[in-house]
């Protein structure tokens, strides 16, 4: 026993080595081969014009990339994306946030009813969600469409309507992801200490004040992470009500940058030109991560700062 | 508080309104799988249906293993969402807790991983899980989700916001690595872990496109797979049971949301500590 | 509450691995044989209980149960034959595949440009002697001629065929004060059209819309338009122009429904379209579940011209590898193509019987169709049959998906017919070359 305390410190000195490696193993190895790999894999494939399964892969340089660029389509999609983000952003980040301040701090009963009832339609997955709606907004037929009727209202032909698309499959995804989002800024906002609020309250701040000046700021972390997911996962999801309801269309008004991607893989099955539009993607995702990393996360508040 | 009654009604009815859009389709597809299909379609209004009819459960049952499908689901989405959070868990302490090399650089590369479509790993996958035999086996379903970087993501986050000196003490005190994590790190991050899990159930519990690649066989089916069964362009989509396939997916997380729904509230509250 | 929280933890994780460790030991059975020595052999189709899930179910089991060589496993493919195509896509790339597949006509080049398959008349006469004359005894020639592919070869069997046929709302034309039995041509049916929607108020037509051309290609081509001549697109002419008019203008005077597919069928089941033209596979579902007087006539003929209706449907190919896979194979699509399967797999899709001797025969279908009468409008423009345009080349998919995005521009009205046609058709060819 008297030798314990040196070699507890290097066994301990070894460990803390070891330790962080041996931690980040399982998720380096599954994500490894199951991202990783693929994503390699990807933008090697972009330089091929391939289809997946003849046995010649031509390889053309740049021309994918130069075809994926010269092409008009590419460029109504990454509009159509930027629409997507923004609509995305206004239902299931804005939102979110407010009504999570208004339900801890402004509303004293029925908080338990709303945090249970907003989450309820995350449940439901976005197939079902999508063959509902279909039913349900049928612009000629549907339940919506005959109330409608009843005031001498006419519902427009939504599936066939640029922009209008963009915003019925907007609303569909955020259906279900909203709820999400919205437990997610509630537990940061609860976390946000109840004097420093009921002092402000006392100073007679508006509270739209309280809101910008203490509980955004508060709960940045939980914030910034919800603003990448609304973004990231949120065009993802967008994906199946695209690809149930109108499949990209009406001449690709509908489309975004992850459905145009499987679009040129799966249906047209150009390989090279999906996989050099989604490398395209992922320099511009990730030169947005590298952005959040260099300044919007130093301004994070984190409580153990 | 005096300021909160004026704005509270208001509030009320906003959410109300909300909530009767939110929960509107959901009643819909409720009432829906209890009607015949012709009534669907001649009196798409009411939700309430005046000839109450198990047909399309009926159906279901019949036509397909139902039981054992619900199953397949059910372990699927458990096992994957407890790998992720462990896998996720681990490496959220390691990223929050150590210092060591490449630290910035793997943290970087895990991240980034959150942002590639599935449209780029489906086939890729689909080829290692091929070769390793999985192909139509629930294993090759939950390979490829063991972990996820938004677990990651989410668990460094929450992790960074317990105070360092409960670690530091904890250290000094020679606690081993597995008991703070244990009995420190976890009852702090709980709520962020219990709302991932959620998540992460309900993801893996509703997936197909995935699944579709895998399973071939009617037996190792997975819910949403059941449902595609009845949704087909030529043909028509059978509408009631595509209702009623829907229901029994949205029953089961729902009831076990519902029996933990006092605890999970709870530990959302308790998220106050500081 | 810690102690629930732990307590859910276990009972999951021990479920889970227990339900796993079941899983394997069922899955390691599955073999290229059985545990009795048959074959094993994967049969891929597209059909959704809706669409004969049921049939191929039965026809899968009863073929095993008679068999004492093979050993048939059915997958179900969702999204029709693009998705299936997706899927065999993936297994290709693994270098494996399935036995025998569905192919939807329009991927008749690029399936057979893409995969590896066999002609079924190969795999015949290398081990089937007796079945030498199966596919000229059995199959009409201009319907074989459906599973030919640019470069004259056989590429597969015919097995599901569909044809559009107009249904009609009785009850709608009758209130309009219109002939019940619907319109004999396209400029008949358009008077019609615009007279529901003058009289009613409600919509005329709902031409089927789906992310595919053939109903665009009926309508063309029954004019005297031509898709495609000699490997080059051709739908441009005064014909085509003249009948894509008819649709367009329908559809700008809001007389025609311009909509995704699921829901312009839906608006015809619950009656606020008058006429709804698509695909015969539509019928139980229309048939079953309309309120309305609801009944079926043949596709409208242009004035004076002969009509010709692109096959909807699928071939059966045989895409197993090895000797054994492929006996197996042959096996198993002989009996699907017997008189009493494709009596049954009629009676489940509601596709029309590709071979002979199906239709009028008692083991048949002769009850099914008194019972049905809407099939009947189907079976009597059999002979109108012409392949779906399948565009050659690698670049087919592509030209057919130009014309797919062409069709929402005109009749969106961003584009004029004539303009859209031309446009389109030189992109196509300038694609092709």
């Amino acid at each position: 026993m008297t030798t314990t305390i040196l070699s507890i410190k290097n066994k301990e000195g070894r460990i803390q080595k070891i330790a962080p490696y041996a931690l980040l193993l399982p998720s380096l190895i599954v994500l490894g081969f199951f991202m990783f790999w693929p994503f390699l894999y990807t933008i090697y494939l972009s330089f091929f014009d391939w289809n997946m399964v003849s046995t010649t892969k031509e390889f053309v340089g740049f021309e994918n990339y130069i075809d994926v660029l010269k092409d008009p389509v590419t460029w109504k999609v990454m509009g159509n994306t930027m629409l997507y983000i923004v609509l995305l952003l206004a239902v299931n980040f804005v939102v979110p946030y407010i009504f999570a301040y208004v339900v801890e701090f402004v509303l004293q009963r029925m908080k338990g009813f709303y945090k249970s009832a907003f989450f309820l339609p995350a449940f439901i997955s976005l197939v079902v969600g999508s063959i509902l709606f279909t039913w349900i907004l049928n612009p000629v037929s549907g339940p919506v469409a005959i109330i409608a009727g009843w005031f001498n209202i006419t519902i427009p032909i939504w599936s066939k309507l640029d922009g209008w698309v963009i915003v019925v499959i907007t609303l569909i995804t955020s259906w279900k992801i909203w709820g999400y989002h919205f437990i997610l800024l509630f537990a940061s906002i609860s976390g946000i200490s109840k004097e420093v609020i009921e002092a402000a309250r006392l100073d007679n701040i508006p509270l739209w004040r309280i809101f910008f000046r203490i509980v955004v700021p508060m709960s940045s972390s939980t914030g910034i992470y919800v603003f990448i997911i609304t973004i990231v996962q949120g065009l993802q999801f967008a994906f199946t009500p695209i690809k149930v309801i109108t499949q990209g269309g009406p001449n690709y008004a509908s489309s975004n940058v992850i459905y145009q991607a499987f679009h040129e893989a799966f249906v047209l099955y150009r390989t090279g030109h999906s996989a050099a539009l989604s490398t395209i993607t992922m320099i511009i995702f990730i030169f947005l991560l590298i952005v959040e990393f260099k300044f919007v996360e130093r301004r994070i508040y984190y409580e153990n700062k | 508080m005096k300021i909160n009654k004026r704005w509270e009604i208001p509030w009320h009815i906003i959410f109300f309104i909300f909530i009767l859009v939110l929960l509107y389709p959901i009643f819909y597809a409720l009432g829906f799988s209890l009607k015949s299909l012709q009534d669907a379609y001649n009196s798409p209004l009411s939700i309430i249906p005046k000839n109450i009819t198990f047909e399309n459960f009926n159906q279901l049952f019949t036509s397909l293993p139902a039981l054992k499908i619900t199953w397949n689901t059910f372990v699927i989405a458990s096992v994957v969402t407890i790998f992720k959070i462990i896998t996720s868990f681990l490496a959220a302490y390691a990223f929050v807790y150590f210092i060591f090399k490449g630290k910035n650089v793997i943290y970087f590369f895990l991240i980034s991983t959150i942002f590639l479509p599935f449209t780029i790993t489906m086939i890729p996958n689909y080829l290692i899980i091929s070769s390793l035999g999985l192909a139509d086996s629930v294993w090759g379903v939950i390979l490829p989700q063991l972990a996820d970087a938004m677990g990651i993501f989410l668990l460094t986050q929450a992790m960074r916001s317990i105070p360092v000196s409960l670690i530091e003490v904890a250290r000094l005190d020679n606690m081993e690595h597995w008991r703070i994590m244990k009995d420190i790190v976890l009852p702090l991050v709980r709520p962020a872990v219990t709302s991932t899990s959620i998540w992460f159930f309900i993801m893996a519990w509703n997936e197909y496109v995935w699944p579709v690649l895998i399973l071939k066989t009617v037996d190792n089916y997975t819910l949403p797979l059941a449902l595609q069964m009845y949704i087909s362009s030529e043909g028509g989509t059978n509408f009631t049971v595509a209702m009623a396939v829907s229901v029994i997916t949205m029953i089961i997380p729902l009831t076990l949301y519902l029996t933990f729904q006092k605890y999970i509230i709870g530990t959302f509250v308790s998220s106050g500590i500081k | 509450m810690k102690k629930v929280y732990s307590l859910m933890f276990l009972l999951l994780l021990v479920t889970g691995l227990a339900a796993c460790t079941g899983e394997k030991e069922e899955s390691s059975s599955e073999a290229a044989t059985n545990s009795e020595g048959k074959t094993v052999i994967e049969y891929w189709h597209v059909n959704a209980e809706t669409q004969g899930g049921k049939t191929v179910e039965e026809l899968v089991s009863s073929f095993n149960e008679q068999s004492e060589t093979v050993e048939v496993v059915a997958k179900y493919n969702p999204d029709m034959y693009k998705g299936l195509m997706q899927n065999l896509q993936a297994e290709a790339a693994a270098g494996t595949s399935p036995a025998v597949v569905q192919v939807g006509w329009a991927f008749l080049d690029y399936f057979s440009n893409t995969f590896e398959y066999t002609e079924p008349q190969t795999i015949i006469d290398q081990h089937f002697p007796d079945d030498k004359t199966f596919l000229t005894d059995n199959f009409l020639p201009n319907i074989l001629d459906l599973a030919v592919n640019n470069e004259g070869k056989q590429v597969g069997i015919p097995y599901s065929l569909s044809t559009p046929v107009l249904y009609l709302n009785k009850d709608l034309l009758r209130e309009a004060g219109l002939d019940e039995n619907g319109p004999k041509t396209w400029e008949e049916l358009k008077t019609f059209a615009e007279a529901v929607k003058e009289k009613t108020g409600k919509y005329g037509l709902y031409i089927q819309e789906p992310a595919d051309n053939w109903a665009t290609q009926a309508l063309l081509e029954s004019n005297g338009a031509q898709m495609i001549t000699n490997g080059k697109a051709t739908f441009a002419s005064e014909e085509g122009i003249q009948a894509y008019s008819l649709w367009a203008d329908l559809v700008a005077s809001k007389s025609a429904l311009h909509i995704g597919w699921d829901q312009g069928v839906q608006s015809f089941i619950d009656g606020n379209v008058a006429m709804l033209y698509t695909t015969i596979a539509q019928r139980s579902n229309v048939q079953n579940n309309a309120k309305f007087d609801v009944a079926t006539v043949k596709s409208p003929a242009w004035e004076g011209k002969q009509v010709k209706l692109p096959a909807g449907g699928a071939m059966l190919a045989i895409t197993a590898k090895g000797e054994e896979q492929q006996k197996a194979a042959w096996e198993f699509m002989k009996y699907l193509y017997s008189v009493e399967s494709i009596a049954k797999w009629t009676e489940g899709t509601g596709y029309v019987p590709p071979r002979e001797g199906v239709a009028d025969a008692e083991n048949g279908l002769k009850q099914f169709l008194e019972e049905n009468e809407m099939m009947q409008a189907a079976i009597d423009q059999m002979d109108v049959v012409v392949p779906w345009t399948s565009f050659p080349g690698d670049a087919g998919l592509q030209a057919e998906q130009m014309l797919i995005d062409m069709r929402d521009q005109v009749l969106s009205g961003s584009i004029t017919v004539e303009e859209g046609l031309k446009q389109t058709q030189e992109q196509i060819n300038s694609l092709l070359q």
